[in-house]
């Protein structure tokens, strides 16, 4: 026993190396970083100041932490109303059926998420495919301009983030014991009153699990605001890339990550008090 | 006994595994025999025939890496202490930096047999003043383009953009010291403007364009307004290059308010691990019928005179520098805190969008 567990150690030392190297260093090095001072021409030069971070706090910036935190909620709403009800019924389903829906839900995995995005520029664009439907339909009359708009941004996230969701859901309806279901239907309750009884609280990790998976990403998928949103929509994530990329302020830029990091840290430690449990489920 | 040894074999087979991986590791970077010249570029800076060409001729095989901004770039080559690659093409305010910082290295013109093609005009800027270290490689000048059929009135500046007749009409390139140069422009004042309290004062007016904003985008501007999804573009002369490709019917504007100018230009990188094949190289591109497809393929002002007359006769007309350019601004580097002045009022710019 004492030898299986020095025999685990070492199999794992590959893999804290690994962790130490490309996921806490580069960590420590943002963080030093958010408290140096940009040099005048390129690159930081070594003055430790918190000026990065009170930056933070000026207007247009604490504005985009607030657009994209609406952005999330928002999104979240259809994420849930979507997602929800999706891996509800597909826990339901027979064997073959589910492995054959959550196949289908895999497969667009195969490509580049910006590629499918692309996608959605063809449905959305004037006189599109989208454009050509309705007014084939007579529903409308003119192209409309779908893209580069609100709604265009929140259909890419919800597109491209549902499945984490459904996935999350669905292990979790999985999981349960539909026997309680039944002697609650069998002790005289609606299939409604069963559904918020039973079957609700008993989803409810597999729901905080997929609202993690979900809303913490969300903040930071900067290209679908780029690519549905014709760059109209600034989310952290996008300040973030502009700042390092264009305007050279690294230490602003490493500011922003780590408070955007703390933010999500909140938010995965309000999961855990709320569901009380210590992992997500879904994928873990 | 027998478990014992299983495990002894276990750990030797992790042993094998673990230098495997090292020797994997440390094989990477060796390169092979024949000789390789590192280009370090945007996307498709150079027609397929060309590097081709270049290759066959000198035996070299060319490993082309691209990046996407100036600043990538840089970033990169400074990682690399100024080895890795052995020519770069980016633009001119970054040249200026990179020979600030001692990334480059100074030409040995005599190995540059066709150095005389090279257009003058294009020569002895801001980036480079003595020509030590760069080619020029295309110039530009961001133009406006709109489609009359959708706009019920002659565009002439910049400040036309501002007009409520073209709402959620207008495409823009994504590069903020344009987009916040131009409102300077209107202003009267320069591209490179370094008072802050003046760069505040263009934010307020620039935030009265938001409403006929319909996209901001960098990457293949011009299909915007091939397509129809707006009626106007602000766009890069490359762009304008493919859009009037595509659409003649779109009419091109130099606004009257003021121009903007960039060059591109090549440099050797002060640790160029084989300098020689990249003077080779720009000597190459340096050549009239050569270049003249370089110009023909990225659609930028051409730099060198000798390869005019090798030109289409469509393209020795919209490749040719205009009179009105001639009296263009050089978007320069500016201050650090000029450029965060930039920097928010073009988030705030962002944020009245949509």
């Amino acid at each position: 026993m004492k030898r299986q567990n020095r025999y685990g150690l070492f199999m794992s030392i590959p893999m804290y190396i690994f962790t130490l190297v490309f996921v806490l260093a580069p960590l420590c090095y943002m963080v030093l970083l958010s408290f140096l001072t940009r040099a005048e021409v390129w690159g930081v030069v070594n003055e430790i100041t918190l000026e990065n971070y009170q930056n933070i706090f000026t207007p247009v910036y604490i504005k985009t932490f607030y657009e994209s935190l609406k952005l999330a909620c928002i999104c979240m709403v259809f994420i849930i109303l979507v997602g929800y009800p999706f891996g509800y019924f597909m826990a339901r389903l027979s064997a073959p059926w589910k492995k054959r829906v959550s196949m289908l839900l895999m497969i667009p995995f195969w490509t580049s998420a910006l590629i499918r995005m692309y996608g959605w520029i063809i449905i959305f664009r004037s006189n599109g495919i989208l454009d050509k439907f309705l007014m084939g339909l007579g529903i409308t009359k003119q192209p409309l301009k779908l893209l580069y708009t609100y709604p265009a941004v929140v259909v890419g996230m919800v597109y491209a983030l549902v499945p984490f969701m459904i996935f999350s859901v669905y292990s979790s309806a999985e999981k349960m014991d539909w026997s309680y279901v039944e002697a609650a239907r069998d002790l005289g309750a609606s299939p409604i009153k069963a559904f918020f009884t039973v079957t609700f609280p008993l989803t409810i990790p597999g729901l905080m699990s997929g609202i993690v998976l979900t809303f913490v990403p969300s903040m930071g998928l900067f290209f679908i605001a780029d690519i549905l949103g014709g760059n109209k929509v600034v989310l952290v994530g996008n300040l973030i890339q502009e700042q390092l990329m264009k305007a050279r302020n690294w230490p602003f830029a490493a500011a922003l990550s780590v408070t955007l990091m703390l933010l999500t840290s909140v938010i995965i430690w309000i999961y855990r008090k709320v569901a009380k449990v210590k992992d997500l489920e879904g994928f873990y | 006994m027998k478990n014992k040894r299983k495990h002894i074999a276990h750990r030797m087979a992790i042993g094998a595994v673990t230098v495997c991986i090292m020797v994997l590791l440390s094989g990477c970077g060796k390169g092979k025999e024949t000789q390789s010249f590192n280009l370090f570029t945007w996307d498709g800076m150079f027609p397929q025939e060309v590097l081709s060409g270049f290759e066959k001729e000198y035996g070299v095989k060319i490993n082309y890496s691209n990046f996407d901004y100036d600043e990538d770039m840089l970033a990169k080559l400074e990682t690399a202490k100024g080895g890795d690659y052995d020519l770069v093409i980016a633009d001119d305010y970054i040249i200026e930096i990179a020979i600030g910082e001692g990334l480059v290295q100074k030409l040995d013109k005599g190995r540059l047999s066709n150095w005389g093609n090279i257009d003058p005009i294009f020569q002895g800027h801001f980036y480079d003043k003595t020509d030590e270290y760069t080619v020029p490689y295309g110039a530009g000048i961001p133009l406006i383009v709109y489609d009359p059929a959708m706009v019920g009135f002659e565009i002439t500046g910049y400040e036309d953009l501002w007009n409520p007749a073209l709402k959620n009409n207008v495409a823009l390139i994504g590069n903020y010291r344009v987009i916040d140069g131009i409102v300077l422009k209107i202003m009267g004042k320069s591209f490179n403007e370094e008072d802050t309290a003046v760069i505040g004062e263009a934010g307020k007016k620039l935030l009265e364009l938001a409403p006929n904003v319909r996209l901001i985008s960098d990457n293949n501007t011009q299909d915007y307004i091939v397509s129809g999804e707006a009626a106007v573009a602000f766009l890069y002369t490359s762009q304008v290059t493919q859009a009037l490709a595509a659409r003649e019917d779109l009419k091109v504007v130099y606004p009257k308010e003021g121009l903007g100018f960039g060059i591109m230009a090549g440099f050797i990188p002060s640790q160029a691990p084989n300098a020689d094949i990249a003077h080779k190289f720009l000597d190459y591109i340096l050549k009239p019928e050569i270049a003249a497809k370089c110009f023909e393929h990225i659609g930028y002002v051409c730099t060198n005179k000798a390869a005019v007359p090798y030109l289409s006769k469509e393209a020795q007309e919209s490749l040719s520098l205009p009179e009105e350019a001639k009296s263009g601004e050089f978007i320069m580097d500016i201050s650090a805190e000029a450029n965060e002045a930039h920097e928010r009022i073009w988030t705030e710019f962002k944020a009245r969008l949509d």
